[in-house]
């Protein structure tokens, strides 16, 4: 990255330094990859959440302390005595033999929990080929991310067997008659995403393939109402796909630079009117689902009142060409002429609105 | 305690903050035992409200046996299982075999309480309970409790160590079932957590399956673990006393090379 466009990141930024990512912050750029004004704020490093409480518009979202505890709990007991359950687990399902059970703890380097000591202690730890070892506890791998590294710790476990890595995942949400929640799925599936691609990058690196670390990522979860812990598998290939897209476009910033307007900052010592303008002139693309993700998602859906998008990815596409609310009530009713790439739409527009005269009359 | 908070030493001022609460429950102890007779004190045990302290009702379970403090009930614990334990472990064995609940919390300061006394006063006492060390390094494994009185290869944590303690941990705990004629129900479910992770254990009843199952696994491990073990065991020969006891502490801050 130039230096160039290194200057232009900290101007919208407004000095400072850049907010870190994390595996979550990550994770939520591949919801919405479309949106410009999310990839430019991430390359900045703008803090979004402050960002949005000086506009005006606070975002009320974190995790819940009970949440966070009955995580850690979980976690805990699935790793005690030596992953003790996780070894039942991974025998049962992956065939793991029973020699197999090495453990490593890359928590610390001798008492000291230095990232960077951390992450060459687990750069030396996986990439040794003479003792490959079988598990590995909160290994530290990094991302480059808009021109840096980010260090991520996976509240996981990597894991070798027949010289191929996997990631294990452990979430405390509780998988009933093999049915979980799909947002939470969902959501595990493309965090672990972003450590298969920190954990390939740090294989390549020492001389693995990228093939070496699966693409199936191993789930750990409570099972039913009980605490016992059970596996699925889950195929992160989709989800890998995204994420690389969207990183590789954060590193293609200029391109998206180009587009912005030269002067525009995003300062949290200026005005919040001119900072909302000016945030303005950066283009967004919301949907209903920036509300679980972003922090911005609350102006975003301000300013989206009235257009087609506001409503969700189906309804676009089934509007797909019609932008506002109010045109799309004035096709229906026939008030305005369609335009050449709209009459398919506004034929099925206008039909939909005389079925609804017909059932509910005029009144309506 | 006044002195300790006036120089500002909060952790001294917890220290005897502890040991005065330690005194005062012995005190107390010795007034029930003088003032009833064990059948009278176990009834007293039974009015007692439920919030009354874990120790004293385990005391008094016991037959007026006279109340330990923290670090003996840690060292009963690690004596029985062998190897070096993790708090949770720790924990779960003493209700199991002594009925006293050790408050979590309090094993956290422990080792740092333990460390203090050493090296304001060393060999002072019989015994410390000091982490157990890493093979590679050395240095303080994370959360591992062990005795410093043991040989020093038993201290010593390799890749392999984690399910050798565990296995050893199992046959330990199913053989002092074996040994007790009524086990507590703690027990039992500590021996049947044990037994559902070692292949084979859960598949007759009884602690002689669990020690049976244990000791196949364990053979496995159990060479090359010992292997790697006493090779570190050798290489500690050259530290302090300090360092052996608590382990070599990687003190680099400042400027690391980068991941490179």
């Amino acid at each position: 990255m130039t230096n160039d466009v290194q200057e232009r990141l900290r101007r919208i930024r407004g000095g400072g330094e850049p907010k870190r990512h994390n595996a979550r912050t990550i994770a939520a750029l591949t919801t919405n990859p479309g949106c410009s004004r999310r990839a430019v704020l991430d390359a900045a490093g703008v803090d979004k959440a402050k960002l949005a409480r000086h506009i005006g518009f606070p975002s009320q979202f974190g995790q819940s302390q009970f949440a966070l505890i009955r995580g850690y709990q979980f976690e805990a007991q699935v790793k005690a005595d030596g992953c003790a359950e996780l070894i039942t687990l991974l025998r049962a399902h992956l065939g793991l033999t029973l020699p197999e059970v090495s453990y490593e703890d890359l928590n610390d380097v001798a008492g000291n929990d230095d990232n960077r000591l951390r992450h060459r202690e687990t750069k030396n730890k996986l990439g040794r080929r003479d003792d490959p070892g079988t598990l590995f506890d909160h290994p530290m791998l990094t991302l480059n991310v808009a021109g840096q590294d980010v260090f991520l710790e996976p509240d996981l476990i990597a894991f070798q067997v027949k010289g191929k890595f996997h990631i294990v995942e452990i979430k405390s949400f509780a998988v009933i008659d093999g049915q979980a929640d799909g947002a939470k799925v969902a959501a595990a599936a493309i965090q672990s995403a972003v450590y298969v691609l920190a954990l390939r990058n740090l294989l390549v690196e020492k001389g693995f393939s990228p093939d070496d670390v699966s693409h199936n990522v191993i789930l750990v979860t409570p099972k039913d109402f009980s605490n016992q812990p059970m596996v699925t598998f889950v195929d992160v290939r989709r989800q890998l796909t995204v994420l690389q897209r969207q990183l590789s476009r954060l590193t293609r910033i200029e391109d998206l630079l180009e587009l912005v307007p030269e002067r525009v900052s995003l300062s949290l010592d200026a005005d919040p009117g001119e900072v909302a303008f000016d945030l303005g002139s950066i283009e967004p693309r919301y949907m209903p689902e920036c509300l679980n993700t972003c922090e911005l998602a609350r102006f975003c859906r301000h300013e989206a009142q009235g257009s087609t998008y506001a409503m969700g990815r189906t309804v676009m596409e089934d509007l797909g060409g019609v932008d506002t609310v109010a045109a799309v009530l004035d096709l229906a009713r026939g008030t305005r002429e369609p335009a050449p790439d709209q009459v398919e739409v506004a034929a099925l527009l206008r039909l939909a609105w005389s079925l609804r005269e017909e059932s509910l009359g005029t009144a309506a | 305690m006044r002195r300790a908070a006036q120089a500002g030493d909060q952790a001294l001022v917890d220290e005897l903050r502890e040991e005065l609460r330690e005194a005062q429950a012995t005190w107390e102890e010795a007034l029930v035992q003088v003032a009833a007779r064990p059948q009278r004190a176990r009834d007293r045990s039974a009015r007692m409200p439920a919030a009354a302290s874990g120790r004293r009702e385990a005391a008094t379970r016991a037959g007026g046996r006279s109340l330990l403090p923290l670090r003996e009930q840690v060292h009963h614990a690690l004596t029985l299982l062998t190897v070096p334990a993790a708090p949770r472990l720790i924990v779960a064995v003493h209700q199991a075999f002594f009925g006293a609940v050790i408050p979590n919390s309090r094993l956290t300061s422990l080792r740092r309480d333990e460390e203090r006394s050493f090296r304001s006063a060393p060999f002072a006492r019989p015994y410390y309970l000091c982490p157990a060390l890493t093979a590679d390094r050395l240095g303080p494994s994370r959360g591992l409790l062990s005795i410093s009185t043991w040989p020093i290869a038993e201290r010593i944590v390799g890749p392999l160590s984690p399910r050798v303690h565990f296995l050893t941990a199992a046959i330990k705990v199913a053989e002092a079932i074996a040994r007790t004629p009524e086990p507590r129900p703690e027990a039992l479910r500590l021996l049947a957590r044990f037994a559902a992770n070692i292949p084979g254990g859960a598949d007759g009843s009884g602690p002689g399956t669990v020690i049976e199952a244990a000791r196949a696994e364990l053979a496995i491990h159990e060479e090359a673990d010992r292997i790697t073990r006493e090779e570190a065991g050798k290489r500690a020969g050259r530290l302090t006393d300090v360092q052996r006891l608590f382990g070599v502490r990687f003190e680099v801050v400042s400027v690391v090379e980068d991941a490179g």
